[in-house]
């Protein structure tokens, strides 16, 4: 009998178990306030599975998640924004105050709402194929790619901020209306947005647990612990990894567009160094060899932030930063690996004999 | 465009060269010598600040002495730092990098809640508040101090580094940790001390940025990704760190120069993420050195 | 309904499918504030940043309006019944500002919101409290180009902020200015009204340039104002990069006599801050100086300074313009009260009785301001201070008229702001512009 942790069955059961309960929250729940706030911490969960999956399972610590994140919250705010703009009025108030009389290009897509959600998602998936398609040809790996993407993030934010006509700069892009689809227009403050993101979380965890579990994720696994030795065996190291970078960055930039859907505004500060850094941390808490305990360190930290936040409004952050520090000095894969070791005690006492996994160096993921 | 005003940018980019190399310093010390990624070490450039600012107001020390001060003091929180966390993560590189991003936060608003966050004056010298002019150009006092100490400091360390006996045992443990350790060089106690200097070396360039400009809380988020950009360009190595700091210093100079300062923040940034696709390993790699 | 969708809920997938596919019941027009009761405190929001990089200012408007709502309280309340302030931190962090805009209009159910000191804050909390009809007072000087049906303003527009100041500097200095700005949207504008004022004043505008917000390099900048050789400069530069630009305008050996900064925004915490000496001989323009010399002012700065509340030690026009929206709530409250009953009062039911409300010399520290009943923003008279070795104002000149807020000044194409929204040159109103 080994580890339950790591039974896959196991594993299902619990992510649905998970999802079915967070899906009957607004049956009991009838409180606006709550159900937007619940569902702004599932776009912080998306957030962390994309993290978990490109850094637990691919071994690439991305600390610019921020730009997939921004661009795709851009283009939804794109989007937004010319619903509300008519044939009589087409050009945004903030470019006719930074005197453009007319529509820049790359803006006309944005007025069609299909065009501009396809955007949405795919220039930020496309961004993360082309920028980690050349970082990992030129085997660029480990700490300097996350200063790469650092870099990147920076130069992203800079240049949003300077492009005031275009951008709206500091100030960003505020949609005065919610997002119409199809011509029903999605209430921020309803169930119909919680459960939206909820199954867009819902499906990116499917499919990011898929990949974990298929022979593609099994080879990325294997890179993470030795690159060198999966390129040897004749695996195009650069393609698993530009793969798993992009699928990261495409959840990332789903988690854009909801955000944005949730709160009708976008600014550069989800590109903010800091905030790109959070998710890291968010990741690293709940465990980052663990989907959902990912996804449960972002809703714990965000959660306690929230509502610890106010009671200890002066020792917040040296409250998470002390934390943060505990696990990653003790607790190096997350409070998860805490449930691990408990499953795994117990898994052990019927059998005096060793672990099975107990010695064993490459870490089973979940 | 009259060649006067381009000279002027020209002398500009040497002292903006001077204050991101002075920024740079400590951090490719310590990444240099045992591979840690010091995400607070913007911190370190904050707590260079607020240690001059304690010891001007409280103690009245004049300004010059208030730099080797904060040097003393940042070295020592460095080191307690280095003995109570990093120690035990010098094989995970990754997680240095998280940990000391959890430091920051902990200094950070550890300053908050012993000096408030309202924006601490840093007094220098009635002298360093004038300018020289040189006819056809013209530079502040203030700049030409900051240069002299960034020269001065990597001065102190090259002798350090290649003119004595702890210098060769640094170097040493940074090419093969092992053998450096079996030739009986207590490699614990180097990276101890480079991890010290190089924080101490942030705070040098703290009590400078806080006459520059201002002492928050806040100041060194703004150093720490601009600081690592320069010692990645470099490829960790000091000569590498001081060519990186020039050319970008002079090129942010001359960009901001010829459109303006955000525009050619940006151009810096990309130019380094083109730079190093082609040159992973920075400008002057350091042969031997583990990665 | 609740059957139904539980049933549905059972896998997560088709629930959100369907929800998507359910029509909205949520949104509507209803007031979102509490119905009011006789007898029970009034709730307000405080929105503002107590902690991170926005709190040095916005603390101080935390205190100020804890300060007037203290008074109001002791003078008999609104509409007799004691106002309840509802404080929380927005942290500096944009996404705090929505968060907690939410949390006060839907959870708190408070009848106004006081908040924000930044344009890139505001935008960020505005669509919520457009959608839910509510009210926002927001308290600081800010670009115009806004016209919503659910925000009252009391600082300076930018057609108002710069009006006398440059005429006063070209007149006294010389023709040449050179402007610096924060790069974001309210140094432009500012520039841009400030460039009309120019034309009419006969100045010449020698250079143009915007750093970015919170650098604190400003070698290049100096550079070519150096090269440019204005004879004074017009700053809109803001929070810490206005400190360094000062400190470092001296060290690059600029003389204040010879070149002096004309600023909209560097007032009495700044100065402090930055230490006298790099302050000193230098113009802003404000409504407001703690040297203002009247009754009214010499009470609020005498009362407010030995108050709980006066901890930090000086008053500026940020936080007088903050002051003055606690009593443009009151006489709003109270009039929209008497039009519709106490228990009736909603957010908007305030926004659309403020118009014309005027706070009077008694009250207003500043003197005499009234609520434009088109915009709803204030008319007031902008006033011009030099810094002096101490780090006070001293006023050197004060506007004789009142000036009119208008938002659209610079941008006749758009239309003219009113009160149910902005009426464009097709004759076609449009509401919630922003």
């Amino acid at each position: 009998m080994g580890n339950l942790y790591h039974n896959k069955t196991a594993q299902w059961l619990v992510y649905a178990a998970f999802f079915i309960g967070l899906a009957l929250i607004p049956s009991f729940v009838d409180d606006a306030f709550l159900l937007n706030q619940l569902a702004t911490y599932g776009v912080y969960g998306m957030l962390a599975l994309s993290i978990s999956l490109c850094w637990g399972f691919g071994g690439i610590l991305n600390l610019g998640q921020g730009i997939a994140f921004g661009l795709g919250a851009y283009g939804m705010a794109m989007t937004m924004q010319m619903q509300s703009q008519s044939e009589s009025n087409p050009i945004p108030p903030f470019m006719l105050n930074n005197s453009l009389d007319a529509l820049p290009w790359f803006w006309e897509p944005f007025s069609n709402t299909a065009a501009g959600l396809f955007l949405a998602i795919a220039v930020p998936t496309l961004f993360c194929a082309i920028f980690g398609g050349i970082m990992f040809r030129a085997r660029v790996s480990g700490p300097f790619f996350a200063i790469m993407t650092l870099a990147m993030l920076s130069a992203f934010y800079t240049i949003i901020l300077d492009r005031q006509p275009y951008t709206g700069g500091v100030n960003g892009i505020t949609p005065p209306s919610a997002l119409q689809i199809a011509g029903v227009e999605i209430d921020p403050y309803s169930s119909t947005a919680y459960l939206t993101v909820l199954g867009i979380l819902v499906v990116a965890t499917v499919v990011a647990k898929l990949i974990t579990q298929s022979s593609f994720g099994l080879v990325t696994q294997a890179i993470r612990d030795d690159a060198e030795r999966v390129r040897f065996l004749g695996y195009s190291v650069a393609g698993y990894e530009t793969m798993i970078y992009t699928v990261s960055g495409m959840i990332a930039a789903f988690a854009g567009c909801c955000l944005v859907m949730l709160v009708q505004y976008v600014s550069p500060a989800q590109m903010d160094v800091s905030f790109s850094l959070s998710m890291v941390i968010w990741a690293a808490i709940g465990g980052r060899l663990s989907l959902l305990g990912s996804m449960c360190g972002a809703f714990l930290i965000m959660g306690a932030q929230s509502y610890l936040g106010d009671t200890f409004l002066a020792t917040w952050l040296l409250i998470l930063g002390g934390f943060f520090i505990i696990v990653v000095r003790f607790l190096p894969n997350g409070l998860a690996s805490l449930l691990e070791s408990a499953l795994g005690l117990l898994a052990s006492k019927p059998k005096t004999s060793a672990e099975p996994n107990g010695d064993a160096k490459p870490v089973p993921a979940e | 465009m009259d060649i006067g005003s381009l000279l002027n940018a020209l002398i500009l980019g040497v002292s903006i060269a001077s204050i991101w190399l002075i920024a740079a310093l400590g951090l490719t010390i310590i990444y240099g010598a045992a591979g840690v990624i010091n995400m607070a070490h913007g911190e370190f450039i904050m707590l260079g600040a607020y240690s001059s600012y304690m010891l001007q107001y409280y103690f009245g020390l004049p300004y010059l002495l208030c730099i080797p001060a904060s040097f003393v003091i940042v070295a020592a929180v460095g080191l307690v730092l280095e003995r109570g966390l990093i120690q035990y993560l010098y094989n995970r590189p990754l997680d240095t990098l998280l940990a000391t991003y959890g430091v920051s936060l902990v200094l950070m608003q550890g300053v908050r809640l012993i000096f408030g966050s309202d924006p601490k004056y840093l007094a220098a010298p009635a002298l360093f508040s004038s300018n020289i002019s040189l006819g056809f150009a013209s530079v502040s006092t203030f700049r030409v101090v900051i240069l002299l100490v960034t020269a001065l400091c990597v001065l102190g360390i090259w002798l350090l580094f290649y003119k004595t006996r702890f210098g060769v045992q640094v170097r040493a443990v940074m090419q093969n940790k092992e053998m450096a350790a079996s030739f009986g060089i207590n490699s614990s106690r180097i990276y101890m001390m480079t991890f010290a200097l190089g924080a101490g070396l942030a705070g040098v360039a703290g009590s400078l940025f806080g006459v520059l400009a201002i002492v928050l809380p806040t100041m060194g988020a703004s150093y720490v990704v601009q600081a690592f950009l320069m010692v990645v360009t470099g490829g960790g190595s000091l000569a590498g760190t001081v060519v990186a700091s020039g050319v970008t210093g002079q090129l942010q100079s001359v960009f901001a120069f010829f459109s303006n300062d955000t525009f050619a923040r940006f151009l810096i940034f990309v130019l380094i993420v083109v730079f190093l696709r082609f040159r992973p390993q920075g400008l002057f790699a350091q042969a031997g050195a583990r990665r | 309904m609740d059957f139904t969708r539980r049933r549905l809920l059972t896998t997560a997938a088709a629930a959100s499918a369907a929800a998507v596919a359910m029509p909205n019941i949520m949104t509507s027009d209803k007031a979102y504030a509490a119905p009011l009761k006789k007898g029970e405190p009034i709730k307000v929001g405080l929105l503002f940043s107590l902690t991170g990089a926005l709190a040095v200012p916005e603390e101080d408007s935390t205190l100020v309006l804890q300060y007037a709502f203290d008074e109001i309280n002791k003078n008999g309340g609104v509409g007799g019944v004691p106002v309840e302030p509802v404080i929380v931190d927005a942290k500096s962090d944009f996404g705090v500002y929505s968060e907690k805009t939410k949390e006060l209009i839907l959870r708190e159910k408070v009848t106004a919101l006081f908040g924000c000191y930044t344009s890139a804050s505001r935008k960020a909390i505005l669509p919520t409290v457009m959608q839910r009809n509510h009210l926002l007072y927001y308290p600081t000087c800010y670009e115009g180009a806004e016209c919503t049906q659910n925000t009252i303003c009391t600082g300076p527009l930018a057609n108002q902020h710069s009006q006398d100041l440059i005429p006063f500097m070209v007149e006294k200095f010389g023709k040449k200015v050179f402007f610096v700005g924060s790069n974001y949207v309210w140094p432009k504008e500012s520039n841009k009204n400030a460039k009309i004022w120019l034309e009419k004043a006969g100045g010449e505008l020698v250079g143009e340039e915007y750093i970015p917000l919170g650098s604190s390099e400003f070698g290049p900048v100096l550079g070519k104002i150096r090269d440019a050789k204005p004879d004074f400069i017009f700053s809109t530069v803001v929070g810490a990069s206005d400190i360094a630009f000062h400190k470092q305008f001296k060290q690059e050996g600029f003389k204040v006599d010879s070149m002096p900064i004309a600023s909209l925004t560097t007032g009495e915490i700044e100065t402090r801050a930055m230490g006298a000496e790099f302050g000193a001989g230098h113009f802003l323009s404000a409504p407001y100086f703690q040297t203002l010399d009247n009754p009214t002012n010499q009470k609020f700065v005498e009362n407010f300074l030995k108050s709980k509340y006066g901890k930090n030690g000086t008053t500026h026009y940020n936080m007088e313009e903050t002051y003055l929206t606690a009593y443009v709530f009151k006489a709003g409250f109270e009039k929209a009260a008497a039009a519709v009953g106490f228990e009736n009062v909603t957010p908007r039911a305030i926004r659309d009785n403020s118009g014309g409300i005027r706070v009077e010399d008694n009250i207003s520290p500043e003197g005499l301001v009234w609520i434009d009943e088109n915009n709803f923003n204030t008319w007031l008279k902008p006033k011009i201070g030099q810094c002096q070795a101490d780090g006070t104002f001293k006023i050197v000149k004060a506007a004789a008229e009142h000036v009119k807020p208008d938002p659209y000044s610079i941008y006749p194409d758009a239309g003219t702001c009113t009160a149910t929204g902005l009426k464009g040159p097709d004759g076609k109103l449009r509401t919630n512009v922003i």
